[in-house]
């Protein structure tokens, strides 16, 4: 039977665009994981498990130490001593934070207020003149929240710095990141692929990753002009994360991120924070959109709803 | 106790809070709603937990002095954070009796942001977890 021409080359063009679209869609093809490929898993230093922010000076046990908060008792001079010994230094992880809360900003900012303590290097974020009085504008009629109000997550790099664990899955090519607060997944592949050329932008922008001797290397580019490298500033899309995860001690990760943005950023910001590992832990769900009360509307006016759960709710 | 110590007791206290809640702030939002500055104190019986993300919410029953109730509604921490701080969903029951302190919701509504809260037993909750009364 003879086909004729014509179908025949109709059939490839065919067959050629879709492969081509495929490709181009996916833009990298997985392979498939050999046995060996499993097994150098084992080499690899052991990120897997549960962590959360805390170092030295571990937030696991500073969060034990807030019963010192209640405010009567004798266990509060006790416990508060070591926090208080602590909070110059944990300040700069922890303190930092509730002010950028109100401020959509991020861990950068965090570490800005608090340059000078542990993880801070070389002082605060510099921006560029023009972003500068961009951040100050908009902080001198800061909204009274911010979107995360409304479950909108923070995207990077403020979701690596949430009260909140994560996990570390190392699987072949792969090191996926489950971020509980907010129920966020980044993935970092480690399987060679190079960075998209012009990639979308997204929250925690794309990211690849290699092994350098024991320290994981990630690079991110494409963020999302919805999050916030300072107060009231965007990154611009020539934005460029790198962080740098080594075990520290067994059960201690180090990350050391550096910030280059050539538009926004006078120059490269670098800071660094500390995971602590908790074995008895295990990442639970958070669905933000579940019981929220919160909100912020595009005036950035904040509010509240105060309506009465259903006495019958089986919540 | 010397009011030298008390004084610098409720410093440390205040301090510890303070770093305690930073890290609250950053999970979700700020305080705008609640008057930070400003503590009162309530004490009434629970009609409802909800033990759901991104925050619980206590609901308890305050009697109005004319024979009926007030409702008053408490943000606290989210249930991931409190399991991890020896909270069940079941450390409080409808029908508990508790007085609890708080920063009152500068609204003036009834309720607030839940700091403390005492039981009957003695027993007294924070949201970084329970200890016996003293």
């Amino acid at each position: 039977m003879t086909i004729p021409k014509k179908l025949l080359l109709s059939a490839t063009a065919i067959l050629f665009a879709v492969s081509i679209g495929s490709i181009s869609a996916q833009q990298y093809v997985t392979k498939k994981p050999a046995a060996s490929d499993w097994s150098a898993l084992a080499n690899l230093p052991d990120f897997n498990g549960v962590w959360e922010r805390g170092g030295a000076a571990p937030r696991g046990n500073a969060g034990q130490a807030p019963n010192a908060a209640a405010p009567r008792g004798g266990a509060a001079p006790a416990a508060g001593a070591p926090r208080g010994g602590a909070a110059p230094a944990a300040g700069a992880a922890r303190g930092g934070a509730p002010a950028t809360g109100g401020q959509a900003a991020t861990a950068p900012a965090a570490a800005q207020r608090g340059a000078g303590g542990r993880g801070g290097r070389g002082g605060g974020m510099q921006l560029n003149p023009e972003y500068e009085a961009k951040s100050r504008a908009y902080q001198a009629s800061a909204p009274e929240d911010n979107t995360t109000a409304n479950c909108l997550p923070p995207g990077m790099p403020g979701i690596m710095t949430q009260p909140y664990p994560m996990e570390f899955l190392l699987t072949p090519g792969k090191v996926t990141i489950v971020i509980e607060a907010y129920t966020q997944v980044r993935h970092i592949y480690t399987d060679g692929r190079k960075l998209p050329e012009d990639p979308d932008p997204k929250f925690f922008g794309t990211s690849v990753g290699h092994w350098e001797g024991d320290t994981l290397v990630a690079e991110s580019i494409g963020f999302s002009p919805s999050i916030r490298l300072a107060p009231g500033v965007a990154p611009s899309d020539k934005m460029r994360i790198v962080e740098r995860f080594r075990l520290a001690d067994p059960d201690n990760m180090t990350i050391e991120t550096t910030i280059t943005d050539p538009v926004v950023l006078a120059a490269p910001y670098t800071t660094s924070s500390n995971l602590r590992r908790h074995r008895e832990w295990t990442i639970e769900e958070y669905i933000c959109e579940e019981n929220n009360r919160n909100s912020v509307d595009s005036s950035g006016k904040a509010g509240i709803d105060l309506t009465p759960p259903g006495t019958n709710s089986s919540k | 106790m010397t009011n030298l110590n008390r004084a610098l007791l409720s410093s440390i206290a205040a301090l510890a809070l303070l770093a305690a809640t930073a890290g609250i702030a950053a999970a979700h939002h700020s305080f705008v709603a609640f008057n930070m500055n400003e503590e009162k104190t309530v004490t009434g019986t629970v009609n409802k937990v909800e033990w759901t993300n991104p925050h619980i919410w206590i609901w308890i029953d305050v009697p109005d002095g004319k024979g009926g109730n007030a409702n008053y509604g408490f943000e606290g921490m989210s249930p991931n954070f409190l399991e991890r701080r020896n909270w069940t969903r079941a450390t409080l029951k409808v029908g508990d009796k508790i007085t609890v302190s708080y920063r009152p919701l500068r609204s003036g509504e009834n309720g607030g942001m839940f700091m403390t809260g005492k039981m009957e037993t003695g027993k007294i909750l924070t949201m970084q977890g329970g200890r016996e009364g003293e």
